[in-house]
């Protein structure tokens, strides 16, 4: 994982990093539920982070660095509140006197923070960048590189966000709330997952690893919930296409299509995780949409060749997914499904299905999957005419270039 | 300095008069160059913009803002990459301009505006 970031320096100590990762959101957990605040507590938590990484290489680790990060932060905090007199100095003096949390209480921490990040009256893009700051704990300069944007832009949204979330009540919520909250993290991770995974075309060869970072939060958030169908899920779902990264691009680094993949460049461990994990998970709860999702790329990851490839056992998983998330990205994925079992012209019917849909007709997928089903029924005109609808409209360079590349073959 | 290198071109023509060769070694040549200009420090900020057949115009038109749908411009008037880049000179500049032009029809350079003297 390589995060340029003159403001942390890389700790010659191993491990410093990834310990001080994982302990920043438990030590931020245990301030916000000391001093309340979430805003002025995570500030304080990133300047003992910051601390932490410049003193720890070289001073060595100290016996408990938990409570070494909470003693600093806390410090931070005071001097900060100093000037409002004397009433933090007796919270200060009761915070001394609290036994440390334990680990379930910590666990519960760590999820209500996970849950005011993804706090439903943030904006998504707020969502995600306090997500990888205060439970990530990201600094300011890497989440702006990861998103292509200028630091101070990224500052300004995550210091408007706490801002958002100040007020909120810092413990968990109802059980009846929980699952519809618990989903919006999930599809925060998923979007990290995605943002990353997208950019891993080579086209931003130094950005910051988000896959890395989803799956990694994916973990956590499983380590907390551990009997949720859709956390399984999820993290079975990165896994599996994770997996295919290695050969998701040439040499030259041009997009390659599933089909044309080199399948010994797959990522064996996390195929393998992967499908233990969704194989376990499956029938033992509600099924949800990462669920089936997880499900159908494991179908996929599982096939020695494209040719090998179970469609009917993909379709009707599709089917599934149909009746439990409805949507257009699914019925154009059906499609696909549904061409390589009844035939390309089956295919372009349910395709037909989308015509009318704005939300379809508006972007490039659907013109792109047409295009394929079009050079699959053997009518390379109307291929190559679809292949450059769909270039011209592809938000991303890598696509286009592929779709471009699509067209230009068949021309 | 800070200046701007424009690539004027659509993908759409591109699409409709290369070769998948040529296509390819553009691509690689694109990549190759952005990767080359973040090594060497110079790099501030690039993007690929798409075909001016997505863009919206917004004119005032007696007071109002109006928008309509595309300029629709001539391929060699239509932006489709740009390049914010810190060189030494214009010089430097030329130079990679002239790496670039030779995969558009045309780029233009400009220099970014400064912050005023404090006398």
């Amino acid at each position: 994982m390589s995060r340029p970031d003159p403001s942390r320096p890389d700790p010659s100590l191993p491990g410093v990093e990834e310990l001080l990762r994982e302990l920043a959101p438990q030590v931020l957990g245990i301030l916000v539920r000391r001093y309340g605040r979430f805003d002025a507590c995570e500030d304080a938590v990133q300047e003992a982070l910051l601390a932490a990484a410049q003193q720890w290489p070289a001073d060595g680790l100290p016996t408990s660095p938990r409570s070494w990060l909470v003693t600093v932060a806390s410090r931070r905090l005071v001097d900060e509140w100093r000037s409002e007199g004397a009433r933090q100095r007796r919270e200060e003096a009761v915070a001394a006197l609290e036994v440390e949390p334990g680990p379930t209480e910590s666990a519960d921490d760590t999820l209500t923070l996970l849950l005011l990040c993804c706090h439903p009256a943030l904006s998504v893009p707020s969502q995600l960048a306090l997500t990888l700051r205060a439970v990530g704990g990201l600094t300011t300069a890497e989440i702006a590189a990861a998103f292509l944007v200028p630091e101070p832009t990224m500052a300004q949204r995550i210091s408007r966000a706490k801002q958002t979330v100040r007020g909120a009540r810092f413990a968990l919520p109802p059980p009846a709330e929980l699952p519809e909250r618990l989903r919006v993290v999930l599809h925060v991770l998923y979007l990290i997952f995605n943002e990353g995974y997208s950019a891993s075309s080579g086209e931003r060869a130094q950005r910051t690893d988000l896959t890395a970072e989803a799956v990694r939060l994916a973990r956590l958030v499983r380590s907390l919930v551990p009997d949720d169908g859709e956390v399984a899920g999820l993290l079975a779902l990165m896994l599996l296409t994770e997996a295919r990264r290695p050969a998701r691009t040439d040499a030259d680094g041009l997009l390659v299509s599933l089909a044309d993949q080199d399948r010994s460049r797959w990522d064996r461990d996390l195929i393998q995780e992967g499908v233990g994990l969704i194989s376990r998970t499956l029938g033992r709860g509600p099924v949800g949409p990462y669920q089936l999702q997880a499900a159908i790329a494991a179908v996929h990851d599982e096939a020695a060749s494209d040719a090998d490839t179970d469609w009917p056992q993909i379709l009707a998983l599709y089917d599934v997914l149909q009746r439990v998330s409805p949507g257009p990205v699914v019925t154009l994925n059906r499609a696909v499904a549904v061409a390589m079992v009844h035939g390309p012209l089956a295919g372009l019917a349910e395709l037909g299905t989308l015509d009318d849909d704005d939300r379809m007709t508006r972007g490039h997928r659907l013109d792109a999957v047409r295009a394929h089903l079009l050079e699959l029924a053997g009518d390379r005109p109307a291929a190559v005419a679809a292949y450059r609808r769909a270039a011209k409209r592809a938000a991303s360079v890598p696509e286009q270039h592929y779709l471009a590349l699509r067209a230009a073959r068949l021309s | 300095m800070k200046y701007m290198i424009m690539m004027f071109g659509t993908a759409g023509e591109m699409m409709e008069t290369q070769s998948p060769e040529w296509i390819k070694e553009m691509i690689g040549f694109m990549r190759n160059l952005d990767r080359e200009l973040v090594e060497s420090g110079e790099m501030v900020f690039n993007e690929g913009l798409q075909d001016s057949d997505a863009a919206k115009v917004v004119r005032l038109t007696d007071g109002v803002p109006v928008t309509t749908d595309g300029p629709y411009a001539e391929a060699k008037e239509s932006l489709i990459g740009f390049w914010i880049l810190d060189v030494a000179d214009e010089a430097r500049i030329l130079e990679i301009a002239g790496r670039i032009v030779r995969y558009s029809g045309m780029v233009e350079v400009r220099p970014v505006g400064v912050a005023p003297d404090v006398a």
